[in-house]
């Protein structure tokens, strides 16, 4: 029946209505991505017409850039604590707020507003909380805790990942909280008839269940952290020394700031393939788990 | 869903370990809750509170000085205009844009949708900030930076992949019974889709129009780039300045934080429902 009605006109209407996304698209993602191959093969500073052609040259030098693999161990470590700690946060209090507690709405209103504010912003508040406010617990209680996370390279992974966790557990908690919601009641009725305790009824039930929302979420948040970069902007500004500074800082202090846009290209060529092999491992992963379950 | 309503209200008993969920979640929500509250605790100081007081203590009385510096300090009727300009028009086509373009993809069987739907979902997998440089450079080249023009392009094809995305997982929910009464009653594809499928829509519509409204509105990195002139200086950007003085006043910078953030919080309240339920689409269907 829909085979028949589409005919050639409609088919070209239909056309036309993908067409102008599609080129948007295709200049403003596809090509950048193309071009940024050409430039990667060049030593051109941005500014000149000519573009020195050099080969694979700033690709050997990409693998031995001790400030590159400073940037790669700093994000990657960033992301593997995030994904971590942002799944088990967010599931726990989709949990919490599935239960029959009140107050539910002011509590999930609460977790969410902060992935409202601009990373930018949240740097700064944290900044601030760090640097002038949590400080003036010591004096309150007492105590002499070190609330200045930011002023050591050691303690500054730690600050950037609460400030990150603050501003986007919220949002996860938020799909794994509708994904436990749209799970049949039926199914946990029949655990209980076959007497199965709470425990068993969240790993045999629950768990199987929430597959495709742990695939969004792990696979969201891993992608999201390779990416870091305003959070940094103005909270740490990359420091102190190069601590936090991520591999999106990276490409900009050396393209923009530092003139080389061949080998900042290069360095977002390696970061989009890095990128799209994390994210097809862990889609074909997390999708065969789907289905064997 | 509708089981569940009914399961709930049904089982409203209230356990020992109900209480103990309950004081965990109000201690979460109150830590989660200090930095706002001490945003706005903030913004009202005086700077001699800032140096005298105690730096917990709210505020003697509400000191609007702040706000009134921030707004001169970040040329708010300027930058806020721009702001608004630039996310409106990018949401507004990139609703247009997508959901035409993922009824297009669900109802066609042919290869080229089928390709498109691939070639969009890319764009998914490679968020822009990766691009920032080439997307950057190819907007320079076609003298697209310091133009509105260009901002909103940019802000468009760095977003229609996920637009596409979520619209094509929601157009399981328009029936096709509808469309095609239609469109034996002679209404052209456009008819049929501005009449017929797009009111049918409007969930899918104010999910996308929140989740990028806040992604635009928040950007630093490609505004930042993008932009240099003043008068076409975003929020964000005019934030980043005023944040990066290294001063010791820092309320007029958090006062500007609550000036910045009040739009988004307003557009997040008042489609909330929409939100929720629509930004959940994708992970219950996988």
């Amino acid at each position: 029946m829909r085979k028949s009605t589409l005919n050639r006109k409609a088919l070209i209407q239909y056309v036309s209505l993908v067409l102008p996304g599609f080129i948007i698209f295709t200049i403003g993602l596809i090509i950048p991505i193309i071009l940024a191959f050409f430039y990667s093969l060049t030593s051109w500073n941005g500014m000149t017409a000519e573009k020195p052609f050099v080969g694979m040259e700033n690709y050997v030098k990409f693998f031995k850039d001790p400030y590159v693999r400073d940037a790669w161990v700093f994000t990657l470590k960033f992301t593997i604590y995030n994904t971590i700690i942002q799944n088990v946060f967010a599931l726990l209090f989709a949990v919490a707020l599935d239960s029959s507690i009140r107050l539910k709405k002011i509590y999930r209103t609460v977790i969410f507003m902060p992935c409202l504010i601009s990373a930018l912003v949240v740097g700064f508040i944290w900044l601030r909380m760090y640097s002038n406010i949590l400080p003036a617990l010591n004096k309150l209680l007492g105590t002499n805790i070190n609330f200045l996370l930011f002023g050591d390279g050691k303690t500054v992974l730690t600050g950037l990942l609460i400030a990150n966790n603050w501003q986007w557990i919220g949002y996860w908690m938020l799909i794994y909280l509708a994904a436990l919601q749209s799970i049949p009641s039926e199914l946990y009725e029949s655990a209980s008839i076959d007497g199965a305790s709470p425990f068993r009824k969240f790993i045999n039930v629950t768990v199987p269940m929430l597959a495709p929302a742990f695939t969004i979420c792990i696979v969201g948040i891993t992608t999201g952290s390779l990416k870091v970069y305003e959070l940094m902007v103005s909270s740490t500004g990359g420091g102190p020394g190069r601590a936090s500074t991520s591999i999106i800082y990276h490409i900009y202090n050396t393209a923009i700031s530092g003139r080389q846009y061949g080998y900042g290209s290069a360095m977002s060529i390696m970061l989009v393939l890095i990128l799209l092999l994390v994210a097809m491992i862990q889609v074909v992963f997390l999708k065969k788990r789907e289905v064997q379950l | 869903m509708k089981n569940r309503v009914l399961m709930a209200s049904g089982k409203e008993k209230y356990t020992v370990g109900t209480l103990i969920t309950q004081i965990f979640m109000t201690i979460v929500s109150i830590l989660f809750f200090i930095p706002i509250i001490m945003v706005i605790n903030y913004s009202f100081k005086t700077k001699k509170e800032l140096y005298l007081s105690n730096p917990l203590a709210l505020p003697e009385s509400f000191y609007f000085e702040n706000y009134i510096t921030a707004y001169k300090k970040l040329d708010l009727s300027t930058t806020f205009l721009n702001t608004l300009i630039y996310t409106a028009i990018s949401v507004v086509i990139l609703a247009l844009l997508c959901g035409a373009s993922a009824w297009a993809i669900a109802r066609c069987k042919h290869k080229f949708f089928k390709f498109s739907y691939v070639y969009f979902l890319v764009g998914i997998l490679i968020p822009y900030q990766a691009l920032f440089l080439p997307i950057y450079i190819i907007g320079f080249r076609l003298g697209l930076t310091n133009s509105r023009l260009g901002i909103i392009l940019m802000y468009i094809a760095t977003g229609v992949s996920f637009g596409v995305f979520l619209m094509t997982s929601f157009m399981s929910t328009v029936p096709v019974e509808l469309e095609e009464s239609s469109r034996i009653d002679g209404c052209s594809i456009y008819r049929t889709y501005f009449s017929i499928v797009m009111p049918l829509l409007k969930p899918a519509i104010a999910t996308l129009v929140i989740m990028q409204s806040f992604q635009i509105w928040n950007d630093y990195l490609m505004a930042n780039l993008f932009v240099s002139k003043k008068s076409l200086k975003t929020l964000t950007v005019a934030m980043q300045a005023l944040f990066s003085q290294r001063t010791t006043d820092y309320t007029t910078a958090l006062a500007a934080i609550v000036i910045s953030v009040l739009p988004i919080v307003i557009l997040f309240m008042s489609l909330q429902k929409y939100f929720v339920k629509g930004m959940t689409v994708g992970a219950i269907k996988g």
